[in-house]
């Protein structure tokens, strides 16, 4: 895997971890349409996460601002990646209301131990 | 701090890039003025998302490729105004007075705003008004929509922080 660099937005992939494939969101999330961005790299890493039988971890917690389509688009994700049988962790700051807020409200897709919410 | 009221009135041309240049600006300006970094994002968020849906939305086949944004209010209190010329023939507000009704129906804009994000995760193409969802969740926005003299269509977004 690579960092995704898309305009304002980068997606750091962290590659001393063996345990999962780790991607921390930097920058701002603005773009008009991000799922043109995203998807592919997406695919990338659920098929990295599924060839070493890891999860995928998103972090949020440096991210400045994502806009609605962006949050569009993670929700898409977790979806893809529960088809997939994939385990999915989202970290964020809950110090930071924004993304309290906006991460909170995705407990809704809490179901079983694919998706896991991580504040810190 | 005194008493105190405030203004910005702009028009702004429909280019993508200016919404993020617009949201940074007024994060910027309101974080100057006050101590309440969380109020100030809301308020950038909330106008990010009405900018957003103007340059999306708005009628840009005429000459005028201009959105007016309109913020205004006083200490605690802010009201954001975003308006885009819309087709006379097709002005969109039943659409979206329709959206702005659907909000009002759940006993939280945090509920309303979590129904959404399932009929997003159940039909991917559902994700239409989303955004004024999470004015009124996120920003805790009070929201309307007006026709102004049958061709520009005006989002108001009343905030308190």
């Amino acid at each position: 895997m690579n960092d995704l660099v898309a305009g304002d937005l980068t997606l750091a992939f962290n590659a001393g971890r063996a345990d999962a494939i780790e991607l921390t969101w930097l920058g701002r999330s603005n773009d008009r349409y991000p799922d043109k961005l995203l998807t592919p790299y997406w695919h990338t890493a659920l098929a990295a996460a599924a060839e070493r039988a890891i999860p995928i971890e998103l972090h949020f917690q440096k991210l400045q601002h994502f806009n609605s389509s962006t949050i569009t688009v993670i929700i898409q994700f977790i979806q893809e990646a529960r088809r997939r049988g994939a385990r999915l962790v989202l970290v964020y700051d809950q110090a930071l209301k924004w993304q309290k807020l906006s991460f909170d409200a995705m407990r809704v897709f809490v179901k079983d131990e694919l998706f896991q919410l991580r504040s810190v | 701090m005194q008493p105190f009221q405030f203004s910005i009135d702009l028009p702004v041309l429909n280019h993508w890039r200016n919404v993020d240049l617009l949201l940074t600006s007024v994060q910027n300006c309101f974080v100057a003025v006050f101590a309440d970094v969380d109020g100030c994002n809301a308020i950038a968020m909330v106008t990010g998302e009405l900018v957003e849906n103007a340059v999306k939305y708005g009628y840009w086949s005429g000459d005028d490729k201009h959105f007016r944004l309109r913020i205004n209010g006083r200490r605690g209190a802010v009201t954001i105004q975003v308006e885009n010329p819309v087709d006379p023939r097709n002005p969109q507000i039943q659409t979206l007075q329709a959206m702005l009704s659907w909000i009002t129906e759940f006993p939280s804009t945090e509920s309303a705003y979590r129904a959404k994000m399932l009929e997003i995760a159940s039909r991917p193409g559902a994700s239409s008004g989303f955004g004024l969802v999470r004015c009124a969740y996120e920003g805790s926005a009070v929201l309307r929509a007006e026709l102004v003299e049958g061709n520009a269509l005006r989002v108001v977004a009343d905030m308190t922080f």
